[in-house]
């Protein structure tokens, strides 16, 4: 793993943000701890509201990344009662993730454990699915993009594709002189093989029979079928110019699949967040209506 | 037969025009994609060997498809099709046309790519999730709508508009259920989804009223109305009370909020006499017991352990004699008793109910009221002028069938009227057996009871009234029903008290021995204030 990249956002500035969230959770823990057993422990006890409006403020500081990203407006001075405060993405990005984490303990003490079908667990439970993504997303931010080094070297997506139809346009002149049986093979893994596509098959990163591995695998059988025929060396070339192919084709997926699941979990964490706006809201609003 | 066609190639399969003109000879001559065949067609879409030439015996020429391949003309697939002047068949990409200025003996054939090959890139697909042109925010902001309409929207409709809360209280699922943190206690579960029967106005914390609507009952902390009011002057029911956390009742169990004030209570009330309390286990003050030794009904005395308690119940009773494990004398024999044949817990599990002499102590025939001094029959308990009428009877009747016994009258009047003379003696007689035996020392009645002179000539002896303790501790609750399953012993010692006024209230040290305060600890019962004490008791300050 990538030490500068870590220390970039998770250990920004001496690693100020965790020491933060982590005294702030250690001070909810403790605060929740030291109640009297047989405290009803629930929103809306003293410690429930403030607990609830911490986590209220952490959403909304954790929403204002996702707006100051859009506006790119991470790098700037501000002068807060004096103070000269400088606001940077990794800053941003280090409190987006430590704050995020917290979010998990404080909410859950907020909620006193107390859960049900309505607004307020439906709250919580967005809270924690925009989280977990949120986790997967600084997973990969961390881990992918040294897999997608190794896969790609300096090579592009696009040359891959170029090589790949290059690959397919020998192997046809190739078949041109072969069997039938041989030639349908090439075609059909010429025209069917496919990089990309919906989102599943983004994310999957494979293709199910696929045929350029199919060819590649029923080629040396075929080679043994017409084996009267006196194209030998077409046929090995032919083979080797598939084999290439599919090294390819597998390195191409990968990139796509790499990149795919580097980039989907941004697909749930962002409605997913804007969403629990909403229920947030709407729990605000249910609590202070039937106070 | 030898076939000649003059073959004309006029662009090949990458679109060139090249114009190349060959004659091609032979019985028959084959097409496809092949090295072999006679007419080249090199693309993948010919088949190896796809078709081929012949002549028909009357000499017209035909081409016909091999196996596996198909041949077209205008679109339609064709196995074999006749080559007359002008007719054009499709052979994959190409197109192959009979020249119509064509003879029987000169057949010209035009071979065109129709369909050029193009060098094409692998399948072009989204390669990227922006290929997809999926709009985050776009389904974020769906989510957030049928969040806001389903959990805002329609609540708050179904909070103002009137009819539609009868409606969904008739439904299983409730719209107003969304908004609910919590099931309600079973006691107001009554209330079903009409929130407004306790959230009477939106944005305003529940009001004490709401509660009081239905709880008029119930006690004040402290009985002066005044010193309640200033005390806990804007305390609300839901400080102590919560709602939306089940169960069967809303008491809180935490001490924290009685502490605020019994932690340092002449902070609150200067005036106060009660100790300080945090913690049961630790400063909770010792027992004070209240006795019931004031027949006058002033305020009851609390005794402090150490200090002599002296109970006066007027009662002779020895727990000993009664809880004789060899057992005591009953007309069923020799019988072993237990607590519980005399203490018998009411219904609500915390008291027992009172004992009587009909009930508890003539259970099993014991202490019958029997007289036979020498009138006999059974006198009543409970009221000595009755028991005196009823033992002046049995003389009435006695001397009526044995009138000898007027001899033992002291008063005798023989000018009286006979009947007036048997009602004399026999008032005589009873009083003066009943002297010796039934209101005799450590006979009959006071062989229990307490006795002393009534001035009454007809039944001059009374019984001093018992004073039992039934509420030993006047301010906590005790249920006993809740510890059965420990003896009566362990608590009260009272298998050789010999006397009534034998106190045998267990110290706080007792209950310590299982109870601790409202933190978990090992083989220990948790407990809280309200485990012991209630907050609507009424209690009564005493006066500095």
């Amino acid at each position: 793993m990538n030490d500068s990249r870590i220390s970039g956002f998770l250990a920004y500035k001496n690693s100020r943000y965790f020491k933060f969230v982590s005294a702030l959770v250690i001070l909810a823990i403790l605060s929740d701890a030291l109640l009297p057993v047989g405290w009803e422990s629930f929103g809306g006890t003293w410690l429930g509201y403030t607990l609830g409006i911490i986590s209220a403020l952490i959403v909304l500081l954790l929403m204002g990344y996702g707006v100051a990203k859009r506006r790119g407006g991470f790098i700037k001075d501000t002068n807060v009662a004096g103070f000269r405060l400088r606001s940077t993405l990794q800053g941003w990005l280090s409190s987006h993730v430590y704050m995020g984490t917290g979010l998990i303990i404080l909410a859950t003490l907020h909620s006193g454990f107390q859960f049900g079908w309505n607004v307020h667990t439906l709250s919580y439970i967005l809270m924690l699915l925009a989280t977990i993504s949120g986790f997967y997303g600084a997973y990969v931010y961390l881990r992918y993009p040294q897999l997608i080094s190794q896969n790609m070297g300096d090579e592009t997506l696009t040359g891959l594709r170029r090589k790949i139809a290059e690959c397919d346009e020998v192997a046809r002149e190739h078949a041109l002189g072969l069997p039938d049986e041989i030639n349908v093979l090439v075609t059909t893994a010429r025209k069917e093989t496919r990089l990309g596509g919906s989102l599943l098959h983004q994310l999957r990163g494979y293709q199910g029979s696929c045929p350029t591995s199919f060819a590649v695998n029923q080629l040396p059988v075929l080679a043994k079928k017409y084996t009267e025929i006196s194209q030998t060396k077409l046929m090995r070339d032919l083979y080797t110019v598939l084999l290439q192919k599919e090294k390819l084709v597998l390195r191409a997926r990968r990139e796509i699949m790499l990149k795919a699941r580097m980039q989907f979990w941004l697909y749930l964490h962002v409605p997913l967040s804007i969403a629990l706006l909403a229920a947030l809201f709407a729990h605000v609003v249910a609590i202070l209506f039937y106070w | 037969m030898i076939i000649r066609l003059l073959v004309k190639i006029s662009r090949n399969q990458w679109g060139q025009i090249i114009n190349r003109e060959r004659v091609v000879s032979g019985e028959s001559i084959s097409l496809g994609r092949g090295a072999d065949c006679s007419i080249r067609l090199p693309d993948h879409r010919v088949a190896l060997h796809h078709a081929t030439v012949r002549q028909s015996p009357d000499g017209a020429l035909y081409i016909e498809a091999e196996r596996n391949a198909t041949l077209k003309v205008q679109g339609i697939d064709e196995r074999k099709v006749l080559l007359t002047p002008g007719m054009g068949v499709e052979i994959g990409p190409y197109e192959l046309l009979v020249d119509p200025a064509s003879t029987i003996d000169k057949v010209m054939l035009s071979v065109e790519a129709k369909q050029t090959h193009v060098y094409t890139p692998v399948a072009v697909e989204p390669v990227t999730l922006a290929d997809l042109n999926i709009d985050k925010r776009k389904w974020g902001l769906i989510l957030a709508a049928v969040i806001l309409a389903v959990y805002l929207l329609l609540p708050m409709l179904f909070s103002f508009v009137t009819p539609l809360v009868k409606w969904q209280s008739t439904l299983p699922v409730t719209v107003l259920g969304a908004w609910s943190p919590g099931p309600m206690a079973q006691s107001h579960s009554v209330f079903g989804a009409n929130c407004a029967s306790c959230h009477e106005h939106a944005f305003t914390p529940v009001a004490d009223i709401a509660c009081e609507q239905c709880h008029k009952q119930v006690g004040k902390h402290l009985t002066d109305e005044n010193l309640h009011g200033s005390l806990f002057k804007g305390m609300r029911c839901t400080e102590c009370h919560v709602e939306h956390k089940g169960g069967d009742v809303t008491t809180r169990k935490d001490t924290s909020t009685c502490v605020a004030c019994h932690g340092d209570i002449k902070a609150k009330y200067p005036k106060s006499n009660v100790p300080n309390v945090h913690t049961f286990s630790k400063d909770h003050p010792p027992f004070r017991v209240t006795l019931s030794n004031d027949p006058n009904g002033r305020p009851l005395l609390r005794v402090l352990p150490g200090q002599p308690m002296v109970e006066t119940p007027r009662l002779k009773y020895s727990h000993q004699v009664h809880l004789d494990k060899k057992g005591i004398s009953s007309p069923q024999g020799d019988t072993v008793m237990v607590c519980q044949d005399c203490h018998k817990l009411d219904a609500g599990g915390n008291h027992f109910l009172p004992m009587t002499m009909k009930q508890t102590c003539q259970q099993s025939g014991c202490h019958g009221m029997d007289y036979a001094e020498p009138a006999e029959g059974e006198v009543p308990h409970g009221s000595e002028k009755e028991a005196m009428g009823r033992l002046r009877e049995y003389y009435v009747k006695w001397l009526a069938e044995t009138p000898s016994g007027m001899s033992d009258c002291e008063n005798k009047d023989a000018t009286a009227d006979p009947i007036k003379q048997i009602l004399y003696c026999a008032g005589e007689l009873a009083r003066k057996n009943a002297s010796v035996s039934l209101f005799g020392k450590n006979l009959g009645c006071s062989e229990c009871h307490e006795l002393e002179p009534s001035g009454n000539a007809d039944s001059p002896w009374k019984v001093v009234p018992l004073q039992i303790n039934h509420n030993w501790h006047a301010n906590s609750v005790f249920p006993h029903a809740k510890h059965k399953m420990t003896e009566c012993a362990a608590c009260h010692d009272k298998a050789n008290s010999t006397s009534s006024a034998d106190v045998a209230m267990p110290t706080i040290e007792k209950c310590r021995e299982c109870h601790v305060d409202n933190r978990p600890a090992k083989n220990k019962v948790f407990s809280s204030c309200v485990s012991c004490h209630r907050f609507h008791g009424g209690i009564e300050v005493a006066k500095p």
